[in-house]
């Protein structure tokens, strides 16, 4: 099975070679208020920021719908307020109270329903990180990608949010603190007490994704749930579109999607603004507006595919540049050490790990 | 009380009160201006030739210093009795350079002697109003200190504070259990957490569960040994650093602790509900070829083992 084919669990519909399915933009009014916002007040509340200076400054009108950049603009100075602000939000935000989404998370059998519901009803649940489930033989992967744009001094912040978040989650739901395995796409920091105390599990640093891993037989431990009728009922609604902002992807999250099955076949950007339904010149512009663009997008989801064949797979370099459409090995190795940083032979004997540097 | 947010504008700073006095700032801006009244009143202003440059930014620079410091102490001071002979030295001072500032923009007759007298003698009763609030404040530091004994030692580090608990960080921490391993005597680092602390943010909220934490870190600081250093490492792990401690001892203290924290009901509010929790606890010594950091990291995964 490839790793289009395993990303693939949990992407939303409509993930077809022609189009692509609703999508969001940094400036979309997509969070209501009284779910996101009402969690980040009670906890600026609880750190004696003056509610109506910190929303104004953040240009948001306390009760009014806001779009991922005004979250972002919101949890700024939350983000300086302490060390554990990161760890403390996340606690607060998952199953949370938005609408149907957290409902179903509420009466998920397992982790692994879980974790299906919070990729594919993203937008409501985890609007600016995209959750990717990697469904391997022994364990369950969690990757984070970008939805629509984080800066590069909230990155780390918000992936320490979405990890408590779903750390917290699946230990009040299931009963139980699980050993994960979490890697971080950033050098170690000198003083790791805030994740040691919040996350439960290994902490690997210095890798090159963002992730969550935990083994298969964990994620299909049954859970406390709720009635197998009501659960049912919400997952149909769900599926009815009864809220149709939860399946949105993010503008960048939706790229990755039309990625994935096509990175050998070295897409073009006439291509992604043909299946986006734009022109390349105003899908440019949009990236641009994301703080990122097409070559950028492109050779990270090469460099998650190569990571995923070298570290977790443990295949050959061949193999690996014929899967990602390269000519030549060398070609390919060349390629892989401007994405990562190092070439894929530092990384083919530690298998073990996803994919840390040394 | 929190930490404020110096590095945001969103950090709103209030002026204490001097002798009861909220509008001290107006009033000293009032007798300023009275000071300008009567170089009016009395002399004729010098022509822009005769105006020296260096000192008037020297002596005008010297002005507005002063009132920056007096404007300083007033925001991070409460009011009372050292605050105001801290206050009243320093506008005593900003007025005596504002007097030695007018000098040099008016000329008075040689026959009029208020403002050398003013000159003279503003300044130097400024610098003793001043050092005898000095003097008080350290003496004020003194009794601070020994409230402070458990939660600081050997020096002050404000940016290691947690806005919670008022306690050290695990970064203070470390650089406590560094200075401790290089006296090379035996001392212990004991580590103490609630069982399922989770629930109470789940079920009670933010609010309720931090003021639980705070009223952890006060039982245990009241059951702390006299030397003993109480930090907060993260969420509701504590850390108690006991300089010159043997292992035996540790260990001893260690349940003590153990069971004043786990027989602690906190009571919401509001709701009244109560809340106790069972308390893991883990000892060991500070000699160790590890960090500090990795030494906290080790008996953080013993606690959950």
């Amino acid at each position: 099975m490839g790793l289009s084919r395993e990303l693939s669990v949990g992407l939303s519909m409509g993930l077809s070679l022609r189009s692509v399915g609703p999508v969001h933009h940094a400036d979309c009014k997509l969070i209501p208020w009284a779910y996101q916002g009402a969690v980040l007040s009670e906890y600026a509340r609880s750190r004696g920021l003056a509610l109506d200076v910190w929303a104004e400054q953040a240009k948001v009108r306390p009760g009014e719908v806001m779009s991922t950049r005004q979250f972002l603009a919101l949890l700024a100075p939350l983000q300086r307020s302490a060390k554990d602000s990161a760890f403390v939000l996340g606690q607060m935000a998952l199953p949370g109270h938005y609408g149907l989404a957290s409902q179903a998370l509420q009466q998920a059998q397992n982790l692994g329903e879980a974790l299906q519901l919070l990729a594919r009803y993203a937008a409501r649940l985890s609007p600016l990180l995209t959750p990717r489930l990697l469904e391997q033989e022994h364990e369950t992967i969690v990757v984070w990608t970008d939805a629509c744009g984080l800066p590069g001094a909230q990155r780390a912040f918000v992936v320490d949010m979405q990890m408590s978040a779903v750390t917290a989650m699946a230990q009040w739901l299931g009963g139980a603190r699980l050993p994960w395995r979490y890697s971080f796409n950033r050098t170690r920091p000198a003083d790791i007490s805030q994740h040691a105390s919040y996350l439960s599990g290994t902490l690997d640093f210095d890798c090159h994704v963002d992730a969550m891993r935990i083994p298969r037989t964990l994620a299909s431990h049954p859970w406390r749930g709720g009635a197998a009728s009501a659960r049912l009922m919400t997952l149909q609604a769900l599926e009815q579109g009864a809220d149709t902002q939860a399946s949105q992807r993010g503008l960048l999250a939706a790229l990755y999607d039309f990625f994935l099955p096509r990175v050998a076949g070295n897409p073009s950007l006439d291509d992604a603004a043909l299946a986006f339904g734009v022109s390349a010149a105003t899908l440019k512009r949009y990236l641009a507006q994301h703080g990122t663009s097409f070559q950028a997008e492109l050779d990270q989801v090469r460099a998650h595919v190569a990571l995923y064949w070298l570290g977790l797979k443990g295949q050959p370099n061949e193999l690996v540049a014929r899967e990602l459409g390269f000519g030549d090995v060398a070609n390919f190795r060349r390629s892989f050490k401007r994405w990562t940083g190092q070439t894929p032979s530092a990384l083919a004997h530690l298998a073990s790990r996803f994919a840390p540097v040394v | 009380m929190r930490i404020p947010f110096v590095d945001t504008p969103l950090f709103h700073f209030t002026q204490a009160p001097v002798l009861r006095l909220q509008h001290f700032g107006h009033a000293m801006l009032l007798l300023m201006a009275g000071v300008l009244w009567l170089f009016g009143q009395g002399g004729a202003i010098k022509p822009v030739a005769q105006w020296q440059w260096i000192d008037i930014v020297g002596e005008g620079g010297m002005a507005l210093m002063l009132g920056v410091w007096l404007t300083q102490v007033r925001a991070s001071r409460p009011a009372g009795v050292v605050t105001n002979w801290l206050c009243l030295g320093l506008a005593t001072m900003v007025l005596g350079a504002w007097v030695d500032w007018m000098d040099e923009f008016w000329a008075l007759p040689k026959t009029v002697v208020w403002d050398n007298w003013m000159e003279s003698t503003l300044t130097p009763a400024g610098i003793a109003l001043l050092t005898w609030g000095l003097h008080l404040w350290r003496q004020e530091q003194l009794v601070l200190n020994e409230q402070l004994r458990q939660r600081e030692r050997v020096f002050r580090e404000h940016r290691s504070m947690d806005g919670v608990t008022q306690l050290g960080d695990a970064s203070y921490m470390a650089q406590q259990l560094e200075l401790e391993r290089r006296a090379t005597r035996p001392g212990a680092l004991v580590m103490l957490g609630f069982d399922g602390f989770d629930a109470v943010l789940r079920e009670h909220g933010l609010a309720q569960a931090e003021h639980m934490l705070q009223c952890a870190g006060q039982l245990l600081l009241l059951n702390l040994p006299h030397n003993a250093l109480l930090c907060r490492y993260g969420a509701d792990r504590f850390v108690v650093l006991m300089p010159d401690c043997a292992e035996g001892h540790a260990r001893v203290v260690a349940a003590d602790l153990q069971r004043a924290l786990s027989s602690f009901v906190f009571h919401t509010n509001p709701g009244g509900a109560r809340v106790q929790l069972p308390v893991a606890v883990a000892a060991c010594g500070t000699e160790s070829p590890d960090t500090p950091h990795e030494t906290m990291l080790r008996l953080l995964v013993r606690l959950w083992a």
